[in-house]
């Protein structure tokens, strides 16, 4: 089955991915997706480290590696007796038009596909459009309804995609319900979605989705400006926040 | 029949002292003009025949034999016309020429004593070398009559100058012109005016206090332009020294008028289309200043960073650190103040909406990489403080700020100016790493910087300058020792934008 989405996603779309990726395969799935960065580097890396097979189709030559960055992840992926994929004859460069066919061969190959998350005219899109034309089961992973990088997942569910909390909603339309991985009534943090410690207040007020720059956090708290700034800083540097273009967000923490 | 006069030729923002020497001499009829002159300075030959003859002084059927010492320097530019024209004058009146007198101007045909570029520098490089007395066009007496201790003749036309010369018609000295002591200046751009964009505010208000450098990253509409216009506003007026340098440099360009004395900050902002010569100085000869220069003391804002030409935001390093551009030629090497505060706006991405909340991005992410990328890491790692710019709401546009003034904010930059040169003799961003030992140590707050410094690979420069940035927050606070905060601040702006998480 196949587990697509953003190149740019946000943390938690990240941690979805990681997860779905880890549990399936655990679950004895071949998780398929496109080596892209973002959800689909998640996706790969999940699989990958629970010890499953994954499968990354690619919209280049098998031979060329785009986006080079994930070079080792592909190297990983065949070593670990996973595979790549490619339509495309070797040594064709990465092309505009190729990967939306490259979106085609996933679908193809996949039982289901699952959106994790997807802006409005995201790739993933295509991908889960090509599952239904082809007769694949569609799933999407909610988020945040302030987010625009889960709009199109959200589009799907409205559409009639099956809603994924977790691995066993996916298992349980692959046939394989038998295999409980997660009881859908334990709280999110068997998601690895816990709420960090707090020992700031400002952590309090930082979303792990929406990023709120250090202006909006000063105003919210009445504080100045450059004490923002700084208090957000030395999160920051222990490893707490994260920036996410302007703003920050409180990253996720893993049991 | 000899005779000789003084003049000065520029090189860059200094004068050369030039003795114009002329041989009135029996045979052939001719006139030669020597001591390596340019096309422009050859062209004087046919200006200074018409304007001796249409002043009624006569033009001698002799030859003529005008020499131009140092001959080994090159001359350029239309200012000897007058000197020539004095000196073959005086030379067949058999006068001898006024001591320690300097002649400056491009001759009209009628005769009329015309504009010259550079004549403040000129005069200032007369008078260090002992010139008591300049005659230049009437255009440039107020720049000329700035430099003390020189008098200033300009009277209209060559025919004036002989017979001040010969005692027949005096023309009188020049009285210098300071403009009254700077008063509140009417700002055009006004941080009243600006919604929110509190750390667009906070940044600016850090960069006029120390000096830094700016970046202002965010959508198209956020503000940048009008940010960036508020800077010169919550600066200090110049002082009378820097208004003199700043001065100097639209002397060379033929910028100053009748009052050549400004107190307010230049403010700049070159079209991303600027050619490298016209950005940091070139062009013909040993070239001239360029917009930094120009900048020089005051605000350069380039817009659209990422679309200036490679090679021109590539010169700007030198200067960045220096505050001087040199520009070396075959011919010799000039040099030109660049003193400057950079303020650098960007759009986050080639779309422009990325991170907005909008309107959605549509560039695919490699180009946001690319176009991220293409800002040198060098250059970048100059701007000290990068603050991203959001669109105020719309509905805050239709009422008051209720923000605070500029004039609010320079008194505190000028309280903070005055701490740091009372402390150390230059702004914060122009200390030496030795300086910075000296007048901002850190205390406690060392090992923070470097565990940072490690952590994000910050370049040493990057350290330096992140110091240099909390020094100046602790003197806006008005703390003697620099605290932890302080440190975390600054290094908060140098990761706060086109840097990924890692």
């Amino acid at each position: 089955m196949a587990v697509v989405g953003s190149r740019r996603p946000t943390p938690y779309g990240e941690a979805v991915a990681e997860r779905l990726g880890a549990d399936l395969a655990a679950a004895g799935v071949v998780v398929v997706s496109g080596l892209a960065r973002g959800i689909d580097a998640a996706a790969h890396r999940g699989a990958l480290d629970a010890g499953g097979v994954t499968v990354a189709v690619l919209g280049t030559g098998v031979d060329v590696v785009y986006p080079a960055e994930n070079a080792g992840l592909a190297a990983e992926i065949v070593g670990r007796g996973g595979a790549l994929v490619s339509e495309f004859a070797d040594g064709t460069p990465p092309r505009r038009g190729h990967f939306p066919k490259r979106n085609w061969t996933m679908a193809a190959i996949s039982e289901l596909v699952v959106v994790v998350e997807a802006a409005e005219g995201s790739g993933a899109l295509i991908t889960a459009e090509a599952a239904l034309a082809l007769g694949r089961e569609v799933m999407a992973v909610p988020g945040s309804v302030f987010s625009p990088q889960s709009v199109g997942a959200h589009q799907l569910l409205r559409d009639g995609a099956g809603l994924v909390q977790n691995a066993r909603d996916v298992l349980a339309v692959l046939g394989r319900g038998q295999e409980v991985l997660d009881d859908p009534l334990l709280p999110p943090s068997r998601l690895g979605l816990a709420a960090p410690v707090r020992r700031d207040g400002l952590l309090g007020h930082l979303s792990e989705t929406l990023p709120v720059t250090a202006a909006e956090l000063a105003r919210k708290l009445g504080l100045g400006f450059a004490e923002a700034l700084a208090r957000l800083t030395a999160l920051e540097l222990e490893g707490s926040v994260l920036r996410r273009g302007e703003g920050y967000v409180r990253k996720l923490r893993r049991e | 029949m000899v005779a000789s006069v003084l003049t000065c030729l520029l090189r860059g923002l200094e004068g050369v002292l030039v003795e114009v020497q002329v041989d009135v001499a029996p045979g052939h009829v001719a006139f030669n003009l020597v001591g390596l002159g340019d096309a422009s300075v050859k062209e004087a030959r046919e200006r200074v025949r018409s304007a001796l003859r249409n002043s009624g002084l006569g033009f001698p059927l002799r030859r003529l034999t005008v020499n131009l010492a140092p001959a080994e320097l090159r001359k350029e530019g239309s200012g000897f016309d007058l000197p020539v024209a004095v000196a073959i004058a005086l030379a067949v009146a058999e006068k001898r020429p006024p001591p320690r007198t300097a002649f400056i101007g491009e001759l009209a045909l009628d005769g009329a004593v015309r504009h010259a570029d550079g004549v403040l520098v000129a005069a200032r490089a007369l008078r260090a070398q002992g010139v008591e007395a300049l005659f230049v066009s009437p255009a440039d007496a107020a720049e000329a009559a700035l430099v003390k201790g020189l008098r200033v003749h300009a009277p209209a036309d060559l025919a004036g100058v002989m017979a001040h010369l010969a005692g027949t018609a005096e023309a009188p000295a020049v009285a210098g012109l300071l403009p009254s002591a700077p008063l509140e200046p009417p700002l055009e751009d006004d941080l009243a005016e600006v919604h929110g964009q509190e750390a667009a505010r906070r940044a600016l208000e850090l960069s006029a206090a120390g000096g830094h450098h700016l970046l202002l990253s965010g959508p198209p509409g956020a503000g940048k332009t009008m940010l960036a216009r508020c800077l010169p506003g919550i600066l200090p007026p110049l002082t009378l020294d820097e208004a003199l340098e700043v001065a100097q440099v639209r002397s060379i360009l033929g910028e100053l008028g009748a009052s050549p004395l400004s107190w307010e900050r230049p403010f700049r902002a070159p079209h991303h289309s600027v050619s490298t010569a016209g950005l940091v100085g070139g062009g013909n000869g040993l070239g001239r200043p360029g917009e930094i220069s120009r900048a020089h003391h005051g605000v350069l804002f380039l817009d659209e960073l990422a679309e200036f030409q490679g090679p021109a935001l590539q010169a700007l390093r030198q200067p960045l650190e220096s505050g001087r551009v040199v520009i070396t030629r075959s011919r010799g090497t000039v040099s030109y103040p660049a003193r400057f505060t950079l303020v650098a706006a960007t759009n986050p991405c080639p779309c422009g909406w990325l991170g907005d909340d909008r309107r959605a991005c549509r560039c695919p992410p490699g180009a946001v990489d690319r176009y991220q990328r293409s800002l040198s890491g060098p250059l970048l790692d100059r701007l000290d403080l990068r603050v991203a710019v959001s669109r105020p709401p719309l509905e805050a546009l239709s009422t008051g700020s209720g923000a605070e003034s500029s004039a609010a904010v320079r008194a505190r930059v000028m309280t903070a100016r005055h701490r740091q040169l009372h402390r150390q003799e230059c702004l914060n961003a122009h200390l030496k790493p030795a300086g910075l030992r000296r007048h901002a140590p850190l205390g406690a707050g060392r090992r923070l910087l470097e565990r940072w410094a490690e952590e994000r690979g910050l370049t040493a420069r990057g350290f330096h300058r992140a110091w240099r940035v909390a020094r100046t927050a602790a003197d806006l606070d008005g703390a003697e020792t620099i605290q932890e905060a302080h440190l975390l601040e600054a290094l908060g702006y140098r990761l706060a934008v086109h840097e990924r998480a890692a």
